[in-house]
């Protein structure tokens, strides 16, 4: 009898260690994609905010237009293709704040003027 | 030479020569390193140097910068070369040269390719 | 006691005010002296003739299709839509005068009611709104050609861009313009001022690249380019058109057509050429 509850104790505590020490659920695409989409578009609006927005982010005249083409991908369930997208959508996103402002004292003094 | 002598001769060289052309075609379609960097440094949307720098086998090239030339002279150390295509504002923060890397405009491979290029010129 | 005070004060505030911050005027003169000094010789309405000024061989070109120039039917146009009245009755007459050659040196403009700068294209569209009339799209056509017609009919007039001293907002607007020409931009990370201010003269591919000084004097301009474009032979185009397509050229996302942006951007540009005479419209290759 005694055994049997030590066991049983033993047990619980192994199967509660277990999920405490074991990592969360990996994220489904649909997931990463989600996450990675809000990021994406934080880092455009921040971009925009400062003039600091390129072309090829979603621009509509743009032939790559990363950000809408990612939407598309996972509105057709192309979670793969829509992360690639949003990845380099996300960076460009970045970069323009980042060069925005660098350029904050731009001016003619930077040209010997 | 006996008549079959010669006919099987023939078609010997004939298998040899079909041969020889499938390798040689597999091998353009694989590309040699100083072909494939040269498109991408010819091509409008990736390298785009001609715009700016004249460059030997190339048409109607820019005066920005200076002409691509005895490069070896100018680098001799291939990473410095390269150093200067992925990042050209080390050398100069104003220089109107893209950062062909750090904005990646190039991907690493391609910057690799068109190093091996421009350092053949 | 009190006089050297006084004295010593005021001479205090002349030595403050000299040493300010450099404004506009004290930028006009650098930038000038600058572009003299780059094109020695080189006439200053000259500048208003862009790369014609600068290569022999593209000059020859240009001013044989200047004796014919193809913008003549859209100048044309562009009389009979100032010409034409409103439903109401009513015509650009009526908001910017009578006289069409008095019209476009008043432009680019601080308003201070509207605290914004108004460019000629803007005062075209709120006028046709005002008189119940849809307005035209921004970058070509028939806002195009009226002010080509307009600046056509003021050639040989000297810009002349007004910055108000009394207001703060105007210099802002300036200086907003002035930081946007020399900021570098877009995935290609180039500033307006890479191109014509560093290089100008240099070809880019076959193409040379003008100076900034004179760059806007020949506005609207007929665009060779434009025009294998356009369905019917119209390569005129306005100069946010312009400032559009360069953007979009260093993979920097475009603004608007009469955004802020790039209605300070005008406002300082066209300053830089004040005291150049209007030459519009150009044709350009």
């Amino acid at each position: 009898m005694m055994k049997k509850s030590i066991v049983s104790i033993g047990l619980a505590l192994l199967i509660a260690g277990c999920n405490a020490t074991t990592p969360e659920k990996p994220m489904s695409l649909k997931e990463q994609y989600e996450a990675a989409l809000a990021r994406t578009q934080a880092a455009v609006k921040k971009a925009a905010s400062v003039d600091g927005e390129w072309r090829d982010v979603r621009w509509k005249k743009s032939k790559k237009r990363y950000l809408p083409k990612a939407i598309e991908a996972a509105k057709a369930g192309d979670y793969e293709k829509a992360l690639k997208l949003l990845k380099i959508a996300e960076f460009q996103a970045e970069m323009g704040y980042k060069q925005a402002m660098a350029e904050k004292d731009a001016g003619p003094h930077l040209y010997g003027l | 030479m006996t008549s079959n002598n010669h006919r099987f001769s023939g078609l010997a060289g004939s298998l040899l020569l079909a041969a020889g052309l499938v390798i040689t075609a597999q091998a353009s379609a694989a590309e040699d390193p100083l072909s494939a960097g040269k498109k991408i440094a010819f091509d409008r949307k990736k390298g785009n140097c001609l715009a700016c720098h004249h460059i030997e086998g190339g048409t109607l090239a820019g005066n920005v910068a200076p002409p691509l030339v005895a490069m070896k002279h100018r680098f001799p150390d291939k990473a410095k070369l390269r150093a200067q295509i992925w990042d050209a504002r080390t050398n100069n923060p104003r220089t109107i040269m893209p950062p062909f890397g750090p904005h990646q405009i190039l991907s690493e491979k391609e910057i690799d390719l068109v190093t091996e290029f421009i350092y053949s010129l | 006691m009190r006089k050297i005070a006084t004295l010593l004060l005021s001479a205090g505030l002349v030595a403050v005010s000299t040493q300010a911050v450099s404004g506009p005027k004290e930028d006009l003169e650098k930038f000038r002296t600058y572009f003299e000094q780059k094109f020695p010789g080189l006439q200053l309405d000259e500048f208003g003739n862009g790369v014609y000024a600068l290569d022999a061989n593209k000059r020859i070109q240009w001013e044989a299709m200047e004796e014919f120039p193809p913008y003549e039917e859209f100048v044309d146009k562009g009389r009979e839509i100032w010409e034409k009245p409103f439903k109401n009755g009513k015509s650009f007459a009526d908001c910017f005068g009578k006289d069409p050659s008095k019209v476009r040196v008043k432009y680019p403009r601080w308003d201070a009611e509207r605290q914004q700068v108004v460019t000629l294209e803007l005062a075209i569209n709120d006028c046709r709104k005002k008189n119940g009339e849809k307005p035209f799209k921004w970058k070509k056509g028939p806002i195009a050609w009226l002010s080509a017609y307009l600046g056509y009919e003021a050639r040989g007039q000297k810009i002349n861009v007004v910055i108000p001293e009394d207001d703060p907002k105007a210099l802002e607007a300036y200086e907003k313009g002035k930081h946007f020409y020399y900021a570098k931009r877009g995935q290609l990370n180039m500033a307006c001022a890479d191109c014509h201010i560093k290089y100008p003269g240099h070809f880019v591919r076959g193409q040379l690249l003008s100076p900034a000084l004179g760059q806007v004097t020949h506005f609207p301009v007929f665009r060779a380019k434009w025009e294998k474009k356009s369905k019917n032979g119209d390569g005129l185009g306005t100069l946010h058109r312009r400032y559009g397509g360069c953007n979009k050229q260093v993979r920097a996302r475009p603004f608007p057509a009469q955004s802020e942006q790039y209605r300070n951007l005008e406002f300082f540009h066209q300053y830089m050429s004040n005291g150049l005479a209007i030459n519009a419209p150009g044709y350009r290759e």
